[in-house]
């Protein structure tokens, strides 16, 4: 089935995350001076402002930060309506969004801060594969 | 005789990006930005961490979020070409009057590249139209698009913390609704002026319509029309007036992020900085605030803010409404207008908080109806905080009465 959602359309900088991503890798930018990762993608490390940039593969598992149920929808998410978004804390630090996957948009409350979850990819088109995130069995 | 800026500030350094010209290989305006921030701290010695105001024209809270900087003084002025002039004048006006020490003025626009990716220059960054950021392009896959589709996962993450829950916040939506039914302006007035308007109860507001789990319509402020404005004068002209000054005791803004995905803490905003800066230029604590005005774009924004603001424990802002302080009759009146929730708030919702703290302060918010003593309190102080984008950048003003 073709996909019908948005789309990210691309900087210049972030082109190996969306090479990884094609692979099944989950690449984040790390910083070689403070070691630090950071998310989303910079021009220059926001820790501590060096420029000096590499991207390394991470492990792809994080926890639930926050969570919300999105009911209320226009645009090309409504027929998806509910679902459920999350910030996920990554295992590297930093935090990302996503459309969170493995849970009922019916039940909230059992959603928990804090469960694990890991990355996955869906293809989007012949170039893009975007990363969902799904919460592990315990 | 000079004016009051002579000599008040001056350049220190000045710096372009790594390369300029018609480049070989396209650029974003932002890269363009941050190379030249990054030549210029390292020409003047000064790090980027010790920026504390920033100017540019129309995306200053994106380029501060990239940066990793807090800043507190921002500008986005942009009037076209003259700009930046502009913001060097407001820099000198802002160093000159203590707020800062540093200023930076910066420019990044890819009028040639953006021929091959799009882009130009008070924002823009990516391939094509439409792109805001880096922020965005790991944003816009993922579903959320309306402010209570972001808000909501700061409600969840307070409520985890603090043990806080839908209730807490459905009496603030409740008290802010009991003073609409004061003031004839409010849209939700009474059943009469709106199908929805009159009194509401805790219940009803949990039970209605959810737009974003755990936000229902009546924790979300609503989208109307309105339009206002404020006068400000010198001393001298406020004393050949008729009406009654308020007087400006207090300012102070800071900013947390751009984008909510790189919100810190889901439970605090920049509100404490801004509130903390004004509180001190004032002279002032939250302990002498005799009435807050608080944007109050979901139920939530007003829990925190008046946590961050001081007039709450954190974790405890929602008890101001739940247990009577910040209803009629309180003892710290907030959102006397009847909040952006049941008065008004047309997605700036910043004037209307200005325009009833001039009111109750200058003792022109009466209002009264059904022979009611109406909305008018007594406060001779106030706080304004006002919030912009997802949580993310705030002002905060402390307002006094003339004696």
């Amino acid at each position: 089935m073709t996909y019908n959602k948005p789309i990210p359309t691309r900087g210049t900088h972030t082109v190996p995350f969306w090479e990884g991503a094609k692979e099944g890798k989950l690449m984040l930018p790390r910083c070689q001076d403070c070691n630090r990762v950071h998310w989303y993608p910079r021009f220059i490390c926001p820790h501590c402002h060096s420029t000096n940039l590499e991207w390394v593969e991470a492990s792809g598992e994080g926890k639930i930060h926050t969570y919300a149920v999105q009911h209320l929808v226009f645009g090309p998410w409504e027929p998806e309506a509910p679902y459920v978004t999350a910030y996920i804390d990554l295992n590297e630090g930093d935090r990302m969004l996503t459309v969170l996957r493995g849970v009922d948009p019916q039940k909230p409350e059992d959603i928990k801060i804090g469960a694990r979850v890991k990355v996955e990819f869906e293809q989007a088109n012949e170039d893009t594969y975007i990363p969902f995130w799904r919460v592990i069995e315990e | 005789m000079p004016g009051q800026l002579y000599k008040s500030a001056a350049i220190v350094g000045a710096a372009e990006a790594n390369e300029i010209g018609f480049l070989a290989e396209p650029k974003t305006s932002l890269q363009l930005h941050i190379e030249a921030i990054k030549n210029l701290s390292n020409q003047t010695g000064v790090p980027i961490s010790k920026i504390e105001g920033v100017f540019s024209t129309g995306w200053s809270s994106e380029l501060c979020e990239h940066l990793g900087i807090k800043p507190k003084y921002i500008d986005t002025t942009a009037v076209g070409g003259c700009s930046f002039e502009m913001h060097v004048h407001h820099a000198m006006a802002a160093i000159h009057s203590g707020i800062i020490d540093i200023a930076l003025v910066t420019h990044g626009e890819n009028g040639f590249s953006a021929r091959k990716i799009g882009g130009r220059g008070t924002g823009n960054y990516g391939r094509g139209a439409g792109v805001a950021s880096p922020a965005a392009e790991m944003s816009m896959a993922y579903g959320l698009g309306s402010a209570p589709s972001n808000y909501a996962h700061a409600m969840v993450r307070h409520m985890h913390r603090y043990g806080t829950t839908t209730e807490d916040y459905a009496h603030i939506a409740k008290v802010t609704r009991d003073w609409a039914t004061l003031n004839p302006r409010a849209a939700m007035y009474s059943k009469e002026k709106h199908p929805f308007g009159g009194p509401i109860s805790v219940a009803q507001v949990e039970e209605s319509r959810l737009i974003a789990w755990p936000l229902t319509i009546l924790h979300c402020c609503m989208v109307a029309d309105h339009g206002g404005a404020v006068l400000i004068a010198s001393p001298k002209v406020a004393a050949g007036l008729n009406t009654k000054p308020v007087w400006l005791a207090g300012a102070g803004e800071s900013m947390g992020h751009a984008n909510m995905l790189e919100m810190e803490d889901f439970t605090a905003t920049s509100a404490s900085r801004s509130a903390e800066a004004a509180y001190t230029m004032a002279g002032m604590g939250p302990g002498e605030m005799e009435l807050a005005m608080i944007y109050d774009s979901f139920t939530i924004t007003a829990a925190i803010t008046a946590e961050m603001l001081g007039l709450a424990a954190p974790g405890e802002g929602h008890t101001l409404w739940k247990d009577g302080h910040a209803a009629p009759g309180g003892r710290l009146p907030i959102n006397t207008n009847g909040g952006g929730l049941s008065f008004n708030h047309s997605g700036m919702y910043g004037m209307p908080l200005l325009i009833e703290a001039y009111r109750q302060l200058s003792g022109t918010a009466e209002d009264g109806v059904h022979g009611d003593v109406g909305k008018q309190t007594s406060a001779k102080t106030c706080i304004v905080n006002g919030t912009g984008g997802a949580l993310s950048t705030t002002g905060t003003l402390v307002l006094v009465a003339d004696d």
